[in-house]
């Protein structure tokens, strides 16, 4: 159409105009990606570092106690039982889902081969309190757990050390001290040590091992959103157990309350903070871009106060004068925005997989891997199209408005 | 062709500045008129009237038999584009098009095919011997090629009236002959030429010369240019 081939030859033949302009809004759109996610990686990294735990949880194990109470004398060892874990799932209303946990250590044997295990006996809520990562097959499940099937879950570790390379772990069975169990899934190796972990369905390790105290519970907790809240299910936890066990409340060494609650509050209000601070600076990026794409809109447009005078003259209607140079910019915008964002997401990608992990001295490394949510990037980059046309318009609609003869002489 | 009555232009400013006071001014078909005048005389407010690229603020303005007078925006074009053709002292040609592109423009905003519109463009270039410039740029053209290229734009629409402001007046003085000689031929086909000057030599070889003076017409001189000698330098 002929409007479109004036449109293509107005910025072909203004090439260094065309380019300028287009690479103050790519550069806009490329910084501003490249940015939030850098931000997102740190992010990312920072919430891989706590999520190792689960949020909420909460883990009690016995211990001595060290005063006596009630006709109790001191260094009496306090487990948990059966009546404890009814306890906590029906009387206390912030516990949702307890796991507790007992343990056998053995040998693992497949054919001629063997390795070390700890076996847990778990409940299925422990794959997420604990975080495990299932790379093949599947973590316990209430099924397994309600007819204690002799199904285990074993680490990564493990499977090398019981079967070769290309040999199917999944559905093999496993001796561990003399019992037969099925291998049901494969699950991510914890820390760096040579023994292996298991997993197998609490009711059945209870039953074989005919253990009835129990050295820890785990439980996932809901609604304790504040400092003085965990503060204070912590002190219920230790009356309620304390009469239970006939143990003193104040007594801290009677049982050892861990909440990972405490800390994800702190890391939260870390977290918080950082992601405030990455949006302030998003933000502040993307004005200067919208300043930046404006202004040299408006420029263009200020250029053209002459050849929209001499077109004026020639009997163009300000209309069709209006709509070449919203097309121009919203053309040069949308494509110039598109390159800027696709190259910021390229970068973004090249340096995610480059970057991997950031050590931060010693032991402590951040596994960044910059992201970015794509609706964001679309949002912002659409923001930058609408301001950058916008900023074209108005100047625009004010040169076709005055008289040709003015805008001819303009400058 | 051109009927003025009346007309009155003041431009308000920290100062009002009434520029024209009166004109009545009567231009016929195939006429080719100079109007003269010092600079604040309002010759160029005239003109810009004239052109519609202008407005007035009392009075009556007949172009070709319409009354110019509270047009739309649009019905402005539209008469700038069909009846009236332009001529700057400044040439007003847009950079980044060829000779060719320039000339085919106002046939643009007739919708007129492309392929028509770059032919009427090469047929006028070729009038005005710039056919080898066609694809040149403005700014690889000399003065008078520009000063061509824009009467061929002028022309291009085949205009009722051509309306030219100062067109010698960034051009030497042999330049400017051959411009003004080219201005006659085609006032002698027929098409009406209302030239602004404050050279006299321009003005001498038109038919009629209108001095303005402080925005008022001070006398209408009748001018027969075959009489005059040109062979001498105009300026």
């Amino acid at each position: 159409m002929d409007f479109w081939r004036e449109i293509f030859m107005a910025l072909g033949r203004n090439k260094l105009r065309t380019f300028l302009t287009g690479f103050a809004i790519s550069w806009g759109i490329f910084i501003l990606i490249v940015l939030l996610a850098a931000g997102n990686g740190i992010m990312n990294g920072i919430g891989e570092q706590f999520s190792d735990q689960s949020t909420n949880t909460y883990m009690i194990y016995g211990g001595e106690t060290s005063k006596p109470y009630k006709g109790h004398g001191t260094n009496r060892s306090i487990m948990f039982n059966d009546k404890d874990i009814r306890f906590l799932e029906t009387e206390v209303k912030e516990v949702d889902q307890v796991s507790p946990r007992i343990y056998q250590s053995g040998f693992a044997n497949f054919g001629d081969k063997s390795g070390s295990i700890f076996v847990q006996g778990v409940r299925p809520v422990f794959k997420d309190i604990n975080n495990t990562k299932i790379l093949e097959g599947r973590f316990i499940s209430e099924l397994d757990e309600k007819s204690s099937e002799k199904f285990i879950v074993i680490d990564d570790n493990l499977r090398k050390k019981l079967f070769d390379d290309g040999v199917p772990a999944l559905g093999q069975f496993v001796i561990v001290s003399g019992i037969a169990y099925k291998v049901i899934g494969i699950c991510e190796s914890e820390g760096r040590s040579d023994g292996g972990n298991g997993y197998v369905p609490f009711s059945t390790l209870k039953k074989i091992t005919r253990q009835s105290r129990y050295w820890m519970l785990n439980f996932t907790v809901n609604g304790l959103e504040t400092k003085e809240q965990n503060e204070a299910f912590t002190e219920y936890l230790r009356t309620q157990l304390g009469r239970l066990h006939e143990f003193d409340p104040d007594d801290h060494s009677a049982i050892w309350v861990h909440s990972t609650q405490e800390e994800y509050l702190q890391t939260m209000k870390i977290f918080r903070t950082f992601e405030l601070f990455i949006w302030i600076i998003g933000f502040a990026m993307l004005i200067s871009g919208i300043v930046g794409v404006s202004n040299i809109m408006r420029i263009t447009v200020k250029e053209r106060t002459n050849e929209i005078g001499i077109r004026k003259a020639l009997g163009a209607k300000s209309r069709s004068i209006l709509a070449s140079i919203v097309t121009e910019s919203l053309l040069i915008t949308s494509i110039f925005g598109y390159i800027g964002m696709w190259l910021g997401m390229v970068v973004a990608e090249v340096a995610g997989s480059f970057l991997g992990d950031a050590q931060l001295g010693g032991e402590v490394s951040l596994h960044i891997v910059p992201s970015i949510d794509i609706r964001i990037v679309l949002m912002a980059t659409a923001l930058l199209i609408v301001c950058g046309v916008l900023a074209g318009f108005f100047p625009a609609r004010n040169a076709v408005k005055i008289k040709p003869i003015e805008a001819m002489n303009y400058r | 062709m051109i009927r003025l009555k009346e007309i009155n232009k003041t431009y308000f400013g920290a100062q009002p500045l009434h520029v024209l006071k009166g004109i009545d001014l009567q231009v016929n078909e195939g006429e080719m008129v100079s109007i003269m005048g010092a600079s604040g005389s309002g010759k160029s407010t005239l003109l810009n009237i004239l052109g519609i690229l202008d407005n007035y603020d009392s009075g009556d303005y007949y172009l070709n038999g319409k009354l110019v007078k509270d047009l739309s925006e649009n019905e402005a074009a539209d008469m700038r584009n069909r009846t009236i053709g332009f001529i700057f002292q400044s040439f007003n040609l847009i950079p980044f098009k060829t000779a060719m592109e320039n000339v085919a423009l106002p046939l643009y905003y007739q919708n007129v095919s492309r392929k028509k519109r770059n032919e009427l463009a090469m047929e006028y270039l070729e009038r005005f011997g710039l056919k080898e410039w066609a694809d040149h740029y403005p700014n690889e053209l000399s003065g008078g090629q520009k000063q061509r290229v824009s009467m061929a734009r002028a022309l291009v629409t085949q205009p009722k009236v051509i309306l030219a402001d100062e067109p010698t007046g960034a051009l030497d003085s042999k330049t400017s002959a051959e411009v003004m000689q080219i201005l006659r031929e085609v006032n002698q086909s027929g098409i009406t030429m209302v030239i602004v000057t404050h050279e006299k030599g321009i003005a001498l070889r038109t038919n009629k010369i209108i001095h303005l003076k402080d925005g008022v017409i001070e006398n209408i001189e009748i001018n027969n240019p075959d009489s005059i000698d040109f062979s001498k330098e105009i300026k």
